[in-house]
């Protein structure tokens, strides 16, 4: 089961090709998403995909740039929603390059995905759903209040 | 893929704090609509609207017995919460063949210039 998302890309590649393919509009556009992104700092940007009817997405994803260390890290916001103005889905992206001699070890983190992390996990690494579910809901909703009130 | 029902995004739906107490309360027991509308300091309309959208979002399913409307738990919207997650999870790996094509024809195109 997944909470987030995290992978490890092992790339046969040098570090500074796989920067240019993170960073690159023209070249993240390749094989990402087509996209008006720049390393810059602070820099709001777009990426467009197919829309998606559950949950509702419309297929624009909503992004701030929000760190960049050339050539090893880069993350940015993730938002995207139904289309009707509202934004559900509010997570964060980042890539971390480590050199691995002239190939590359390139990790994706996509997480954020409010709440479910603690939500999630009690539904469904337990096959009883109505046995020893209801007391876990309770535990789970609790955490997930908690979490909200940090967020 | 399973056909769902649910017309709400399941984030949204927990994003209230009114629904997510609902779905407190009926982790305890089934309740009737009007059962739960005693715990809440809202209106028994809100409180039927509430519901009406968790149902959506395939939280919670309404059985009428009689005149009464019963309110159960439904695993549906936690389904689709994971099936969100686990799309995107299928999204990266798609990417990362596509990135590893594109740097293929690089290192080729390198190699020969």
């Amino acid at each position: 089961m997944t909470k987030e998302i995290v992978q490890l890309w092992e790339l046969d590649a040098p570090p500074e090709l796989v920067w240019q393919c993170l960073t690159d509009t023209n070249i993240l556009s390749e094989w990402l998403m087509p996209n008006d992104f720049s390393p810059v700092v602070g820099h709001e940007f777009m990426f467009h995909t197919r829309p998606r009817p559950l949950p509702p997405f419309d297929g624009k994803v909503y992004c701030k740039v929000l760190e960049v260390v050339e050539g090893k890290k880069l993350s940015f916001s993730w938002k995207g929603g139904p289309g009707d103005g509202s934004i559900s889905l509010d997570t964060i992206v980042s890539w971390t390059i480590t050199p691995a001699g002239s190939r590359t070890n390139l990790l994706l983190e996509h997480k954020g995905f409010k709440g479910m992390k603690n939500y999630l996990a009690y539904f469904f690494m337990n096959v009883g759903w109505q046995k020893s579910i209801r007391r876990r809901l309770i535990e789970t909703l609790k955490t997930y209040e908690a979490t909200h009130a940090v967020n | 893929m399973k056909p769902r029902t649910q017309s709400i995004d399941p984030f949204s739906a927990l994003a209230d704090a009114s629904r997510r107490e609902v779905l407190r309360l009926l982790s305890h027991k089934t309740f009737t609509i009007s059962d739960l509308a005693a715990n809440f300091s809202i209106s028994r309309p809100a409180v039927s609207k509430h519901i009406k959208l968790l149902e959506e979002a395939g939280f919670v399913k309404i059985n009428e017995i009689g005149r009464e409307r019963y309110c159960i738990l439904s695993q549906d919207g936690f389904i689709a919460m994971q099936e969100w997650i686990d799309y995107f999870d299928s999204f990266w790996k798609l990417r990362k063949k596509k990135l590893e094509s594109v740097i293929r024809a690089r290192m080729t195109e390198h190699e020969n210039s």
